[in-house]
């Protein structure tokens, strides 16, 4: 045993000192895990620092790169704009001061058909040359320069000439001249793509900024293209669908239940009615809307003439078709130029520019936002009341079809549940009918719960029970006699409870009959009540649609129009 | 934007004559609407409202007025396209509300207050009681409720 214990000791220090110098080892190679751990997350940060700088160099590398081919680009375009078009922004900057001179009659006449006549020379293909030498003539009251010089600016380009002679003729108060030439640049429209332009001189149009004379004969013109766009397939349906939706957005999402709180309580139909009363209450919501576009005077906004203004700015001084592709190549070099080479921001700055631009609208699209949505449209009420007279057919159908449907959802009878009972009235007509009836099953109710109350089987036991113990006294003495008794007494208050209980019950059920009745009483007047409300607010859409069918477009074009004229200045 | 005369870059499209002679012989979806959409005339309106005339089981000559006066007034619109029924409000006075003309069978039908309708002609029942309209015609998708004026107004289901 003890030589057992000393091996045991001598090899338990030697094990030890072993385990010792193993746990050394392993904290040395910890320390160096740990070492080599903290380098390697030394080394990670350190790559994904020079990852970042190495994104960072390429990005930036590119941006410069970016950067220099878009200056580089540029010089190219521009000496491209220059050596091809440089004569257009010469005829451009003539042509605004043209405008100025014959504004204000500063310049002689020579002198402004000599340079109109050199512009005409240096811009062989540009349409604002001969324009301007017609203008120069017309001025100069040379007829025959004058029309040789227009029919080689149409010949150019007709629709631009048009619509430059237009506001010129307007500018110049002729009449007669700006219905001709106005008449002109809206046959050459397409009315499902309309530009921003033709928008501006719709609703010029509208205002009366171009005469009473000029806006009804040109609006024969817009007869034409509503008879032109109607004979799409599909397309009349589109728009009263379109008009259908934009009526039944005016309707109202009211609560009746302050109102007819008898029925909102009462019948299990009150959403139904309730809906049905929003849906025909959308009638006058429409009467007022369209009442408001056509009440009162109105007077042409200054925002249509300015537009108008600007419109011939624009024409004078906004680049040709020709040299647009240039044009727009030079505004995304000039953008990425601005956003330091990103080319990614840029493009995405340019296409939001363009799409502004190139915005096109279709006519019809173009009438029901003024009509509809004048807030996000920023229609006139002058347009409004074009729009809604030029739509007034698709509007009487469409509101044909939203008052039948509003028609159709009323409930045709109106359901009552009292309790458990439930009846049904058209218009609260037969109130004594559903009366006798409520007042028939409360009573059965009634009978019922009476029948129920009647003494128990404990109670029954209880008697048979006493009545034992009472004859069992005579021989067991006065203890039995005492318990007999007692058992008797029980039953008689169990029975002397039962015509208390009866008597809680027909009170209980005469309060019910009561109230019953009077809320039945009240759902009836209601019911009269909503009827009548229905009826009156359903009238409402006579008067809309007489309201409607009185408009004429002829009748909603301002006849009063501008005397006064801005200088034009340089765009 | 000035109209493209002759270029391909319209929103228009022309519309050529189809070699499918299929399409020649049936309208579209949308023309029969258009045609449907139209103001009854003053002659038709006043066949469908003088049906209670012929007296409580219809007589027919009037039921006989009634379907030629149906096919004059949509004389483009195939059998399939054609109104089911019509159902308007029956002038016979109480117990009866409403009448309904089965057009497959020309069966003139009145139905006293509460008395159910055939199922597709009981949706039509609350806008042929309403004051505004004259009658109702029944389609397997739509009704079309016509005013005492011959305006139409289209209830899609």
């Amino acid at each position: 045993m003890s030589t057992e214990r000393i091996i045991q000791a001598a090899d338990l220090s030697f094990i030890l000192g072993s385990l010792r110098n193993l746990q050394s080892d392993i904290g040395t190679v910890s320390g160096q895990v740990e070492s080599v751990g903290q380098d390697l997350s030394h080394t990670r940060a350190e790559l994904s620092r020079l990852e970042q700088s190495f994104a960072d160099f390429v990005a930036s590398d590119l941006k410069a790169k970016e950067l220099a081919l878009a200056e580089t680009r540029q010089v190219k375009i521009r000496q491209e704009l220059e050596t091809t078009y440089g004569y257009y922004a010469v005829v451009r900057r003539q042509a605004t001061g043209i405008l100025q001179a014959a504004d204000i009659s500063l310049v002689r006449q020579e002198t402004l058909r000599g340079a109109t006549e050199e512009l005409m020379l240096s811009a062989p293909r540009y349409w604002l040359a001969p324009a301007l030498v017609a203008l120069a003539a017309w001025i100069g009251d040379n007829k025959a320069l004058a029309d040789r010089a227009l029919a080689e600016a149409v010949r150019r380009d007709d629709e631009k000439t048009s619509l430059f002679f237009a506001l010129i003729a307007r500018r110049a108060g002729r009449s007669e001249a700006n219905r001709t030439w106005l008449d002109r640049y809206f046959g050459l429209q397409n009315p499902y793509q309309l530009d921003r332009q033709t928008v501006v001189m719709i609703d010029a149009m509208a205002n009366g900024v171009f005469g009473a004379d000029v806006s009804r004969h040109c609006g024969n013109r817009i007869s034409a293209w509503i008879d032109e766009l109607s004979q799409k397939a599909g397309f009349v349906e589109a728009q009263r669908t379109q008009w259908s939706n934009a009526l039944l957005s005016k309707a109202p999402h009211d609560d009746h239940s302050d109102r007819y709180s008898h029925l909102a309580r009462f019948s299990p139909a009150w959403q139904a009615l309730n809906n049905a009363l929003n849906g025909v209450a959308m009638h006058a919501a429409v009467l007022a809307h369209f009442q408001g576009v056509f009440q009162g005077e109105i007077k042409p906004a200054g925002s249509v003439l300015i537009a108008v203004d600007d419109l011939l700015t624009k024409l004078v001084t906004r680049f040709d078709d020709e040299e647009l592709p240039l044009r727009r190549k030079e505004e995304l070099c000039s953008l990425i130029i601005e956003e330091d080479g990103d080319k990614r921001t840029a493009q995405s700055r340019y296409d939001l520019q363009s799409k502004a631009f190139d915005e096109q609208v279709d006519f019809t699209q173009l009438l029901t936002n003024a009509a509809m949505h004048p807030e996000s449209s920023h229609a006139t009420r002058a347009t409004q009341r074009f729009a809604i007279a030029h739509s007034r057919d698709w509007i009487v159908d469409a509101h044909e079809d939203v008052a039948a449907r509003a028609r159709m959802k009323v409930p045709a009878k109106i359901e009552v549940a009292i309790e458990d009972w439930s009846g049904n009235t058209v218009k609260g007509e037969n109130e004594k009918e559903l009366l006798g009836s409520l007042q028939s099953h409360l009573q059965k109710r009634e009978s019922d719960a009476l029948a129920l109350v009647k003494l128990g089987g404990k109670h029954w036991t209880g008697l048979v029970f006493g009545v034992v113990l009472l004859f069992m006294s005579f021989s067991s003495g006065m203890i039995t006699l005492v318990m007999g008794a007692a058992c008797l007494t029980w039953v008689y208050f169990g029975y002397r409870n039962l015509t208390t209980v009866r008597a809680k019950i027909k009170a209980d059920y005469a309060r019910l009959q009561e109230q019953s009745a009077q809320a039945l009483r009240a759902c009836m007047a209601e019911a009269v009540e909503l009827r009548r409300d229905i009826t009156a607010r359903d009238a409402v859409a006579l008067e809309v649609t007489a309201l409607l069918k009185g408009i004429s477009p002829d009748q909603h074009v301002l006849s009063s129009h501008d005397a006064v004229r801005r200088v034009i200045v340089n765009g | 934007m000035a109209r493209s005369i002759l270029g391909t870059n319209s929103g228009t499209q022309t519309l050529l004559r189809s070699p499918n002679p299929a399409n020649t012989s049936k309208l579209s979806h949308q023309a029969v609407q258009a045609l449907l959409r139209q103001k009854r005339s003053k002659k038709y309106m006043d066949v469908v409202t003088q049906l209670d005339a012929g007296g409580h089981l219809g007589g027919k000559q009037s039921i006989d007025s009634l379907m030629e006066a149906i096919r004059e007034e949509l004389p483009d619109i195939t059998v399939d396209a054609l109104p089911l029924g019509i159902v308007s409000k029956c002038y016979l006075g109480p117990p009866y509300e409403v009448h309904t003309l089965d057009l497959s069978g020309s069966i003139i039908h009145h139905y006293k207050v509460g008395e159910g309708l055939p199922h597709l002609m009981e949706r039509a029942r609350t806008l042929a009681v309403h004051p505004i309209y004259a009658f109702i015609e029944v389609y397997s998708t739509k009704l079309i409720a016509v005013s005492a004026n011959g305006q139409t107004a289209f209830i899609e289901s």
